[in-house]
């Protein structure tokens, strides 16, 4: 459930996935490609070598009609395997989840471990799996060795959740994995918090604050 | 979310303590004309003197103010760089309590997840002591149940027997009961005899040959011999019945099977059957400890089954026992060369509850009790048979030291 007060409502996103798929670089391209009413500066735990110790921070922010703040915190985890226990704390309390998985076909079992590390680790904190909003991006699209977008499609087919493609590095696919994450969002809590009625925002309205867009019809 | 949360919106009341403050207060005051108030998110007055006419300065970690700067003496411009700097520290201070407080709920996590696992082993261990103990007690019930149905059949094998041996001995006992009883009838007519003598001794010797007093007394002598002979023959077969059963013995006891075999031979061969032979072939045994009477019952069913096959078959023939010992043991044979037994038959001939004829019909115990009984004393029991041919089981006990 996302933290709310009389004058605020915060909304807690985790970027999951294996190591080095690229979470952190989706992170910093955010930051550069949105231009939300608030945003703050990108709070990185990085060692020197690139690799994700904590998690990092994004809070970005906008205020609905209604005079209520809405801000959005983003974090990522860190992937590599011994973080366990980090990604977990990192994960609790989260409102909603991308997936990060890294294209490159040399990854496909990194990816499926991570896929159900996260499915096992949100139920250990007692996050709902089979509810939450969460997004798939498969990053990395540049690389020769990414398996096909169509053989993606296909293996992910039945899976309930909507499916992106992104390379990060070049923040190609970055705002519309965000976009999608904001949608399923919207979706799943508009209602329990009152966000059209009493807040006055449209889904097209939130999505369009978050990024940025203003002018954007609602 | 809980104050202890790593990713709560941390707030300069927490980030910096009284001592923090003290010591970043003074020299910031210095560079802003001496004139500094530090504030907290809500304006709560954390450090200094603040005029309620001062500038403020915000302090953003994230996206709100985290607390305040505040002077009135200060030109914006430094207010604002002094702002700027301070957040710096804040922030430092931030990642670093972030990182902590995020650290300590990881390891938190970890123990958690260790302590709920080490529950759930405790629970499952629990559980499987449980489900051995439940199948320990079901095996047990089980087992008692069949050697309950074992212990039925057993006693209603015995009781059948009991009752055959019972009749025959019946039997025998009237056989000479009813002579014997006869005989003392025809005594006493006798008797009379003389009776008519003592009134009619006047007319002398006549009298004594007139009641052919000669034949009465020479047939009664007879008659009291045959009386004394049948009398010997129910002593006998009381004794051998007494001493079949062993009344009168221990169970364990150190015995000589030959005697076991002859006392089942004269048990069962009371009567013999038309056409049926029985022929011992007995050397010397050591003495075995074991339970005379359990062994006497074997070799009673198992001479008894011989019989019986030999019957079965329609024409005359023999059963023999024999027995020898060798170093390591007892040997003890019993065939004979009746109808014998099918490959089927006998491949279910110890099964409990295996008969091919109805349970009590006049076999003795069954050939499973039979083997209970020389297994119990570490024996071995075997079957050959030839169907139409005859049938021979063997024994073997091992010697006891
Ligand atoms: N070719 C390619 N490389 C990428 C892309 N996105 C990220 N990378 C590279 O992948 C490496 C890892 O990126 P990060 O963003 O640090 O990965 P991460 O998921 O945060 O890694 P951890 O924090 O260790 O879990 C870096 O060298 C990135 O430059 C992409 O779209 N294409
Ligand atoms: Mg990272």
């Amino acid at each position: 459930m996302p933290d709310q007060d009389a004058t605020s409502l915060s909304f807690k996103l985790v970027y999951y996935g294996p190591a080095q798929s690229g979470k952190t670089t989706n992170l910093l391209r955010l930051h550069d490609l949105l231009s939300p009413e608030l945003k703050g500066e990108v709070m990185t735990m990085e060692t020197k070598d690139d690799r994700t110790l904590f998690f990092d921070l994004l809070p970005l922010g906008f205020r609905a009609p209604s005079g209520l703040l809405i801000k959005l915190r983003l974090f990522t985890v860190p992937g590599q395997v011994a973080h366990d226990g980090t990604r977990k704390a990192v994960l609790s309390r989260a409102d909603g989840i991308v997936f990060v998985a890294d294209s490159d076909s040399a990854q496909e079992t990194n990816n499926g471990e991570a896929f159900q590390s996260m499915a096992d680790n949100c139920h250990r904190v007692g996050l709902d799996f089979e509810h939450i909003p969460l997004v798939v991006q498969f990053n990395k699209r540049d690389l020769p060795s990414a398996v096909p977008e169509a053989e993606v499609r296909e293996r992910w087919e039945a899976a309930p959740w909507p499916l992106c493609f992104a390379v990060a590095l070049r923040g190609e696919g970055v705002a519309s994995t965000f976009e999608a994450l904001l949608r399923a969002l919207y979706r799943h809590h508009a209602e329990a918090l009152g966000l059209a009625r009493e807040h006055g925002i449209s889904e097209n309205a939130f999505v369009a604050g978050m990024l940025g867009q203003t002018g954007t019809p609602a | 979310m809980s104050a202890a949360d790593f990713d709560r919106e941390w707030h300069l009341g927490e980030l910096f303590d009284a001592t923090m403050l003290a010591r970043v207060g003074p020299p910031l005051a210095e560079l802003l004309d001496g004139d500094l108030a530090i504030l907290d998110r809500n304006g709560e007055l954390l450090w200094g003197l603040a005029a309620p006419d001062a500038r403020r300065e915000a302090l953003v970690l994230e996206l709100e103010p985290a607390g305040f700067l505040a002077s009135s003496a200060a030109s914006q411009v430094r207010l604002h760089a002094a702002g700027r700097m301070f957040t710096a520290l804040l922030r430092a201070e931030a990642r670093y309590r972030m990182a902590s407080a995020l650290h300590l709920e990881a390891v938190t996590q970890d123990f958690e997840t260790l302590k709920l696992e080490h529950v759930r082993l405790l629970a499952s261990e629990a559980r499987y002591r449980k489900l051995s103990e439940e199948l320990e007690a079901r095996v047990k019930a089980q087992v008692a149940d069949l050697e309950a149905r074992q212990q039925m059949l057993y006693q209603a094998e015995k009781f059948a027997s009991v009752g055959q041996l019972a009749a025959g001995m019946a039997h025998e006992i009237n056989n000479p009961l009813g002579f014997v009883s006869s005989n003392l009838g025809t005594f006493k007519l006798y008797l009379d005899k003389f009776t008519a003598l003592r009134d009619r001794l006047a007319e002398g010797e006549a009298a004594w040959h007139n009641l052919d007093l000669d034949f009465v007394l020479e047939d009664g002598v007879d008659l009291l011999a045959d009386c004394s002979s049948g009398l010997g023959r129910i002593a006998r077969i009381v004794a051998d019945l007494k001493s079949f059963s062993h009344v009168d013995r221990p169970p364990e006891e150190r015995a000589d099977l030959n005697a076991c075999l002859q006392h089942a031979v004269s048990v069962a061969g009371n009567p013999l059957p038309a056409g049926v032979a029985l022929r011992t072939e007995l050397h010397p045994l050591p003495p075995l400890s074991c339970n005379p009477g359990h062994l006497n019952q074997v070799f009673f069913s198992l001479i008894r089954n011989g019989m019986q096959a030999i019957q079965d078959a329609g024409r005359p023939g023999a059963v023999c026992i024999d027995s020898a010992a060798d170093a390591s043991g007892i040997t003890i044979r019993i065939a004979d060369n009746g109808v014998g037994m099918s490959p089927a038959q006998l491949e279910r001939a110890f099964e409990p509850f295996y008969t091919t004829r109805s349970v009590g019909a006049g076999t003795g115990l069954g050939l499973s009790t039979a083997r209970n009984i020389v297994l119990a004393h570490h024996g071995r029991i075997a079957i050959d048979s030839t169907p139409g041919a005859g049938t021979t089981v063997s024994l073997f006990f091992p010697n006891t030291p």
